[in-house]
């Protein structure tokens, strides 16, 4: 396993986990505004938070090209502060996190909706304002649901594909260990290939390890 | 015994749901007033509605002089502003928080109590480091009661407190029920389905029946010096 | 809990940025020129760039992927220098969209079809005539919607007359090398793919290889990229790929150097 291999490793892991905290806060805030304050036109939120996890990959990268490309709608107020997204490490997040974030949402729903109402109540008699209740109380009894959502999009985030290699391309700076074995396999250096992939399935088992840790010791 | 001035209150609102309607016109001072009546009379709305967990449809709900709710006026004070404290039937202690945290949750803007004061009171010192399961049914009820004292309320609500102790202990919790009243000078509110534990608390019982007070009395009520005739009043 | 949580990710950071290696653009002085390759070009292209680095020092860097995902990309003003196509129909895509300079643009090589088989079908299949018969089930070849070398045969079907009889027998796949893949692994009995990929494919039996007269007009086409930030090293670079040295490279790898200047 040479220096270039070594490092794609790290990278990807590392995209991946700023990946999943980049996705935390709004994804625990849709969650709970989905679960707690229903309102009108939320089917037609649900359903763009889904997009990305039904639509092909390929698809949601070209999405997202349109938007953060130079012209795009969000990316012209980029390239105006002079930040560069497509084709950086910035893409990589991007895309990771956007791919991740349907499953996280999924998850959070369903532990914010196992958390009884009752508590919350009880905590505002208590004379705990709203933002104290969900910090002390809502939170911290969905953390279950929280972290097997920040895992599953985690693990989403270092699998990606599709739309990393739209947006972020798969030059040497923003080669992930899914487009590395992707232009591996394809320029037929099927050894760099097996090797990183061997690293893949390593990497899996050990965000599958600490999750299993994180999850037993009761966060 | 002295006479305790109470503090008044005013329950002036109506709750449609569903099928399901309540009506409660009541102002009175007291110091413990028991809710009384069947199942489904609507004793568990009344309490609800106090602390801001339900809204009424209609009407005025005032504690201490403070209005909570006021239906014309479009105001509804949300829970976390009302200083009521409130014990469910379901006690409902936080399941993540060791007994210690739970009951010093509540900040108050009431009057500030002593925890030492509630601790000895209740009786739970020994369970502060204690995790909250594993505790009987009477140790948290008593955990519950310090945990909403604590926040200090202007008025405590208790929801059907006996329920979830066993039998045979019930009668060892009324007392400290009473010392709340007596020491703390709490004002509180008791649910209950128990011609008992009403005659022993209060002093002023309102029987709900179906949605409607029926009785708003103090005649069976713990005598008290200084009262010479009873003040009863019966409604159609 | 957050500090748990926090430390993780804190220590996951820390040794995540020695991954952050390689970044875009360079200084000024020291230049990194970005080129958008096909995959099928890309290897033989990184041993020209290496070259090219090594005689100029300039540094190249390859963004590697199918033509129509990169010309996607430029299309949407993804950054680049150069543009190095599989086929004329997506370096025209992106000259449409006025993403390239046009007077860069230059045929740079070309390439040849093989029809490969399966290793048990070897000697079955020696002609054009046979991909009709019986014993040939499945054709795989880049998907002829989307993939160069997928147009390029299909092309070549057409022209020798036989796609109306073989058209239900082709699998399309994502790319070239996934046909010859799609080969070796026995799931398709033949495959249409590069000269240049023969080389790499192990467990096939080269069918046949189709002459240059008789096949389609394969170009790998490149140009500047309009607004490039590095124009004057990419024409250097490209001027570089047309000179003799580059040449050999590509021959050797079996791509077919194009005399002359811009078609």
């Amino acid at each position: 396993m040479n220096f270039e291999l070594m490092r794609v490793v790290l990278f990807s892991v590392g995209m991946a986990a700023l990946a999943t905290v980049v996705m935390l806060p709004p994804g625990i805030a849709l969650a709970w505004i989905l679960v707690r304050r229903p309102f009108p036109g939320r089917t037609v939120v649900e359903t763009l938070i889904s997009l990305p996890l039904v639509l092909p990959p390929v698809a949601t990268g070209l999405i997202l090209l349109r938007l953060f490309g130079r012209r795009g709608l969000i990316g012209q107020w980029f390239d105006q502060l002079g930040i560069e997204v497509i084709f950086t490490w910035k893409a990589v997040v991007l895309a990771m996190a956007v791919m991740g974030l349907p499953l996280l949402v999924r998850a959070a729903r369903s532990g914010f909706e196992q958390v009884d109402r009752r508590y919350e109540q009880i905590a505002a008699t208590l004379g705990a304002h709203p933002v104290r209740v969900f910090l002390t109380i809502s939170l911290p009894l969905a953390s279950r649901g929280v972290m097997a959502g920040a895992v599953l999009g985690f693990s989403r985030a270092l699998g990606e594909f599709g739309a990393t290699v739209m947006i972020a391309g798969t030059l040497p700076g923003t080669r992930t260990l899914s487009t590395s074995i992707y232009v591996y396999t394809q320029t037929g250096q099927d050894a760099s290939a097996t090797v990183l992939l061997a690293a893949a399935a390593l990497v899996a088992f050990a965000a599958l390890f600490v999750s299993n840790r994180l999850s037993a010791v009761g966060l | 015994m002295s006479v305790m001035a109470g503090v008044p209150i005013v329950l002036d609102f109506t709750v449609h749901q569903g099928s399901f309607t309540l009506e409660i016109h009541q102002r009175f001072e007291a110091q413990a007033v028991a809710l009384f009546g069947p199942s489904g009379a609507g004793k568990t709305t009344v309490l609800e509605s106090i602390a801001g967990l339900r809204r009424p449809t209609a009407g005025v709900i005032k504690v201490g002089g403070h209005v909570l709710f006021n239906s014309a006026d479009n105001l509804d004070l949300q829970p976390h502003a009302r200083g009521i404290g409130y014990v469910p039937q379901d006690v409902a202690l936080f399941p993540h928080m060791s007994v210690r945290k739970n009951i010093f949750y509540g900040t108050g803007c009431g009057a500030s109590m002593s925890p030492d004061t509630v601790l000895r009171l209740l009786e739970i010192s020994p369970l502060v480091d204690r995790s909250v399961t594993g505790l009987s049914g009477g140790e948290r009820q008593r955990v519950a009661i310090a945990r909403a004292l604590m926040s200090g309320p202007e008025l405590l609500l208790l929801d059907e407190p006996l329920a979830a102790v066993e039998q045979s202990l019930r009668k060892r919790i009324l007392p400290y029920i009473e010392r709340v009243r007596e020491e703390l000078r709490t004002p509180l509110i008791y649910v209950s389905h128990s011609p008992d534990e009403v005659r022993q608390i209060a002093d002023r019982v309102i029987t709900l029946e179906e949605g409607r007070v029926v009785e708003s009395s103090t005649e069976h009520c713990r005598p008290t010096e200084g009262r010479s005739t009873a003040d009863r009043r019966r409604l159609p | 809990m957050i500090a748990r949580l926090a430390l993780l990710f804190v220590t996951t950071f820390t040794v995540s940025a020695c991954g952050l290696g390689g970044t875009r653009s360079g200084s000024s002085d020291s230049p990194r020129i970005l080129v958008s390759v096909a995959v099928s070009l890309s290897d033989a292209l990184r041993r020209a760039a290496d070259e090219f680095e090594r005689t100029t020092g300039v540094a190249v860097d390859l963004n590697v992927g199918g033509s129509d995902t990169l010309a996607t990309q430029l299309l949407a003003g993804a950054s680049g220098d150069l543009f190095v196509s599989a086929d004329t129909r997506q370096m025209d895509r992106v000259e449409a969209g006025g993403r390239i300079i046009t007077s860069t643009r230059v045929d740079l090589f070309s390439n040849q079809l093989v029809v490969v088989s399966d290793v048990d079908l070897a000697g079955y299949v020696s002609g054009i005539r046979d991909l009709e018969g019986s014993r040939v089930r499945r054709i795989a070849m880049g998907d002829p919607e989307s993939v160069p070398a997928g147009v390029y045969a299909q092309k070549f079907l057409k022209s020798v007359g036989v796609w109306d009889t073989v058209r239900f027998k082709v699998v399309p796949t994502r790319s070239v090398r996934a046909a010859l893949a799609a080969v070796e692994a026995g799931n398709a009995d033949v495959g249409v793919v590069y000269q240049t990929d023969v080389a790499l494919a192990e467990n096939v039996a080269i069918a046949f290889v189709i002459p240059v007269e008789q096949g389609p007009r394969i170009r790998y086409v490149a140009a500047v990229t309009a607004g490039a930030p590095h124009e004057s090293a990419a024409k250097q670079l490209l001027n570089f790929l047309r000179a003799s040295r580059a040449r050999r490279i590509f021959e050797d790898a079996g791509f077919i150097a194009l005399r002359g200047g811009p078609p």
